[in-house]
This record gives C-alpha cells, sequence and structure tokens, in this order.
C-alpha cells in the first residue's frame, strides 16, 4: 500500500514535472525586453522558493536536535534526520539557482556575475550549507551532530537576508515577484500559471527526493547503532 | 533568427539542461547510496574491529 502510494506520487510529480515544462516553454509568451532567455525564471525562482522552504526544514531539525538531544535522543534522531536532509536537498537546489542565475544574467545583464546584495548573499548561503555538509561528513565523535546543528542554526539566518537584500540594499537583481512592491508581480496570467505550475512541480519533486534523502540518513542511523551495540556485544 | 535570438535560446536550453543534469544526478546518487545501504543492512554485522 505504501509502495503504491510512493509510485502514484512519484508519477503525479513526473506529470507535474512535464505540465510545468510545457507551460514555460510553449504556453507562456515571451516577456518584452528579454524574449526567450527570460524564461529561465520559470526554474530559477522555484527552484529558490523550493531553497529557502528545505533550509526551514532544515533549521526546525537542527532546533529539534539541540532540544531534544538530552532528554530524548531517540527523537533528536528523527529531527536530525530532518536537518540533514533538508540541508543537502536545499544545497541541490540552491546550485541550481546560482547555476541558472549567471546564465540568466549574463544575457540579461551582459555580466556572469556581479557582487551584488541578493547574489553574494545567496553564495554565502549555499557555501555555509556546503560547510554544513562537510562537517557532517569529516568530523568524528559524539560532538558532530550538536555541532552540525549549532552551525545548521547560524547557516539559516542568512536566508531571510537573501530575502530581504533587494529591498535593504540597491540591487541589480530584479525585485521579489510577490509583496516587492507596486513594480513587482506577474502581470501576464499566462506567465503566472507557468510560473504556479512550475512552483508546484518543483515543489513535488523536492519533497520526493527530501523524503528519500531522510530514510536514506534514518536507515544510516540504525545502521551505525547497531554496529554500536554489536561492539559492545563483544566486550 | 538573429544573432540574439539563437544565442537566448542557447542560454535558456543551457539553463533547463543544466538544472536537470544535477537534479536527476542527485536523484542516481541517492539511488546508489539506498542500495549500497541496502547491502551494508543484509550483511551480517561485524563490529568495527
Amino acid at each position: 500500500m505504501k509502495k503504491l502510494g510512493l509510485r502514484l506520487y512519484a508519477a503525479l510529480t513526473a506529470a507535474l514535472m512535464a505540465w510545468g515544462f510545457y507551460q514555460a516553454i510553449y504556453v507562456a509568451p515571451d516577456e518584452q525586453t528579454m524574449h526567450e532567455v527570460q524564461r529561465i525564471f520559470y526554474y530559477h525562482v522555484p527552484s529558490a522558493m523550493t531553497a529557502f522552504l528545505f533550509f526551514a526544514i532544515s533549521l526546525a531539525g537542527s532546533i529539534g536536535f539541540l532540544a531534544l538531544h538530552r532528554d530524548h535522543p531517540l527523537r533528536a534522531q528523527v529531527a536530525d534526520a530532518w536537518a540533514v536532509a533538508g540541508a543537502e536537498v536545499g544545497v541541490v537546489f540552491c546550485t541550481v539557482v546560482l547555476i541558472t542565475g549567471p546564465l540568466w544574467g549574463r544575457r540579461a545583464w551582459g555580466i556572469w556575475w556581479t557582487w551584488d546584495a541578493r547574489l553574494t548573499t545567496t553564495l554565502v548561503l549555499w557555501l555555509l550549507y556546503v560547510s554544513y555538509l562537510l562537517l557532517r561528513r569529516f568530523a568524528a565523535g559524539p560532538q558532530m551532530q550538536t555541532l552540525a546543528a549549532v552551525l545548521g542554526v547560524f547557516a539559516a539566518l542568512d536566508v531571510p537576508i537573501v530575502y530581504m537584500s533587494t529591498r535593504w540594499w540597491r540591487t541589480q537583481h530584479p525585485a521579489p515577484v510577490f509583496g516587492g512592491g507596486p513594480d513587482s508581480g506577474i502581470k501576464d496570467p499566462a506567465m503566472l500559471h507557468a510560473f504556479g505550475w512550475n512552483i508546484a512541480a518543483w515543489l513535488a519533486w523536492g519533497l520526493l527526493i527530501l523524503a528519500l534523502r531522510y530514510r536514506i540518513e534514518r536507515q544510516q542511523q540504525q545502521l551505525l547503532a547497531h554496529q554500536a551495540q554489536a561492539a559492545l556485544d563483544e566486550i | 533568427m538573429d544573432q540574439r535570438a539563437i544565442l537566448d535560446h542557447q542560454f535558456t536550453v543551457a539553463a533547463y539542461a543544466i538544472t536537470w543534469a544535477i537534479q536527476l544526478g542527485y536523484l542516481v546518487w541517492l539511488g546508489l547510496k539506498w542500495r549500497a545501504q541496502k547491502r551494508a543492512v543484509a550483511r551480517p554485522i561485524r563490529s568495527p574491529r
């Protein structure tokens, strides 16, 4: 039953991805000033939104781990698995943002990169979460999860800074799509639909790989616990 | 199609293709990790010593 549900969800996600792609490439009209290259927007912005969501999940997991690890170690392991899964899948989406952005910028602005506040804070966000993952990969010992959780909390502080950067500083990056003032937003309904379908598609895809990454982490924790128990039994 | 439109098209295709390569590459990596872990679970547990 669980397998059937997973397969149905995967099929629905694949259908959403295909529909989102069709909407972005064939249905949405060309933007007046940037023309075809503006279609990168339909992958770039939903990827950024999904990355933010997963970094928020990672933050919740990190806080949960720090709150529970003394009194409820088993529940803390669940929180830690969500923290690492959210961080890793968030980094994947953030990587997409940092690659599609310069491709779009090269055609729209004539440059690959500028040390503008939005771009710089996004790069810092990516670096913070990559360092979080590297810490988890290479640090050993019982304190590793605690150190990672603390770093996870501090890394997440950059998310609101990235979001607010176009409001707080003068930037070359366009205003936010939602809530960015009178000039922001999508006026054309076909563009809005294409954008909405791609948000749904990338969110569904992200949740699928997040669930898979969480499952792998939980299995890894159980494997390590069994190995530790076997080592104790041999003493 | 003028030169500008051709370049716009190439950049758009590159952005979409790279996005898919990253996402599918990550999915394949997760699948390999999952399979390796299944095998590790199936093996009899031995202490690290």
